[in-house]
């Protein structure tokens, strides 16, 4: 009995889930539509930059810099051996931000930032029926909305992890300059050592990747919110739960793929 | 004219709406009237296309409605205006903005032609002065007479309100009835109203359709709903007892 009962569970969970991916790319065939005017989408992308990755600036610069000196310290703390040279505390720091810290870490920052503020922005237009008198206006309400979002973040994160991976090496120089935990001139020498452009292009690639995630996922639930402001608060938080689920998850098959 | 035949909706195996049939005529205000819950706002929302109705035909004019495609379906939303209970004014953006978002979409004027319909639709409503206003600085009834400038920016052949006195007080309340009164009979709209305030249906409802349970159960005038003999509909009417002593006089 208790088999039969785990197999009917299983089979709701699993139903479940198809009819969600289902409805997610119905949602995503509505939003990758020809916009009714380039104009108004051109706008709309400028807004959304502006909402979405300028306004991330500050939390993004805040947390590298301080990832960035704990990176160093830690580093230094654990390569306690006179025979490494110290330089090589400058080219762990560098490979960490530009391998994990600057892509993964950040990706998970926006996923609760803009994550829930698009679920709760998209959610409450849903409740208040915003989304409606769109649609009976005639216009393709997904690709209004979500569109600009998605492309905005999609192509300008990667200069977010860009300014992640420079702040946290200047933050990581930062606490060299004021410790002197290993000299300066070390640090930098190892900053240099053995640089691959690649880590950097995978690192914009896998950002690139979590962008679109996090803005279609938050979209997704925000636009199918139900059940008033209760509603919402559960869609903004799923869309976080799922996308940064779905950040880990795909960092490992990018890493996989691409290294 | 719209024509809804046989319509039938349902939820989740429920039936909401069964056999609604119902003709609407240009220039009148043609009012839904019944309990909540009684399937008014599924019946409106099904006859613009909110929802897809399982059986049954609707027309808007000589093209059915139920039978087209997507972007048959767009082009004729560009003739549909509708007021929603809430107003549904976009909160991310101002009082003038809101009235020229469908004409941003579906014309090619100039920013000033824009404006120049956004004003003229905000004198109609006798609202002066709001353009830079945002939804959240608005009162109740402001909010509705910006939902009708936006219904009406246009120029539409068709125009839905539902439960357009919702959260108003008695004299608002009015004044935006005779305002859509107005409205459509100047332009000649076809104007279908959800409601189930019954100064309303009073004082506009040149033809009321009462849904009960989700069936329509009687039609006919605001001259003709307080002869009417049937039960579930007086039950509505004079529902309070003040109105159940005046039905005595009448």
């Amino acid at each position: 009995m208790r088999k039969i009962c785990k197999a009917f569970c299983d089979y709701l969970v699993m139903k479940k889930t198809l009819e969600l991916i289902g409805e997610y790319y119905i949602l995503m065939t509505r939003v990758f539509q020809k916009p009714d005017k380039w104009k108004i989408f051109w706008k709309q992308y400028a807004i959304e930059a502006y909402k979405l990755i300028i306004d991330s600036i500050p939390i993004v610069t805040i947390i590298s810099v301080f990832i960035g000196a704990v990176i160093v310290i830690q580093t230094a703390n654990n390569m306690d051996n006179p025979f490494i040279p110290k330089m090589y505390i400058g080219y762990m720091a560098r490979e960490m931000l530009a391998l994990e810290f600057c892509s993964t870490m950040v990706a998970l920052i926006l996923a609760g930032k803009i994550g829930s503020n698009i679920a709760s922005e998209i959610g409450s237009m849903r409740i208040t029926e915003q989304i409606d008198a769109m649609e009976m206006m005639g216009v393709n309400s997904a690709n209004y909305l979500i569109l600009p979002k998605i492309v905005s973040a999609t192509t300008l994160s990667p200069l977010l992890m860009l300014l992640s991976f420079m702040v946290g090496l200047l933050g990581g120089a930062m606490i060299v300059i004021l410790t002197g935990i290993v000299n300066y001139s070390q640090y930098v020498e190892g900053l240099q050592f053995a640089f691959k452009p690649f880590y950097i292009y995978y690192s914009m690639t896998k950002i690139a990747v979590f962008g679109f995630l996090i803005t279609s996922i938050a979209s997704f639930y925000g636009y199918y919110a139900k059940g008033g402001s209760l509603g919402v608060g559960r869609s903004s938080t799923k869309a976080i739960v799922i996308s940064s689920g779905l950040i880990l998850v795909f960092n490992l098959v990018l890493t996989k793929i691409m290294l | 004219m719209i024509s809804v035949k046989n319509l039938y909706k349902e939820f989740d195996n429920r039936p909401v709406l069964e056999d609604i049939s119902i003709d609407y005529k240009p220039g009148e205000c043609s009012l839904i009237i019944g309990a909540s819950g009684s399937g008014k706002t599924v019946l409106l929302k099904s006859i613009v296309g909110l929802h897809i109705p399982e059986k049954g035909e609707i027309w808007y004019g000589d093209k059915l409605f139920t039978e087209m495609n997507l972007k048959e379906k767009k082009n004729l939303r560009k003739e549909i205006g509708m007021l929603f209970q809430g107003s549904a004014l976009f909160d991310f953006a101002t009082v003038e903005e809101n009235i020229m978002f469908p004409m941003d979409f579906f014309t090619d004027w100039s920013y000033e032609q824009k404006l120049e319909r956004a004003n003229f639709c905000l004198k109609r409503v006798n609202l002066v002065n709001a353009n830079k206003k945002m939804p959240a600085e608005l009162s109740g009834g402001m909010q509705k007479r910006v939902g009708i400038a936006r219904a009406i920016a246009l120029n539409p052949k068709y125009l839905f309100c539902d439960e357009p006195n919702s959260g108003l007080d008695p004299t608002t309340s009015i004044l935006i009835d005779r305002l859509i009164q107005e409205i459509t009979q100047e332009y000649k709209i076809t104007t279908i109203i959800n409601t189930h305030d019954m100064n309303s249906v009073m004082e506009i409802g040149d033809k009321i359709g009462f849904i009960y349970k989700g069936h329509k159960l009687w039609e006919g005038s605001n001259k003709e709903i307080l002869h009417s003999d049937c039960k579930e509909l007086n039950d509505f009417v004079f529902a309070s007892n003040m109105a159940q002593q005046l039905k005595r006089f009448i």
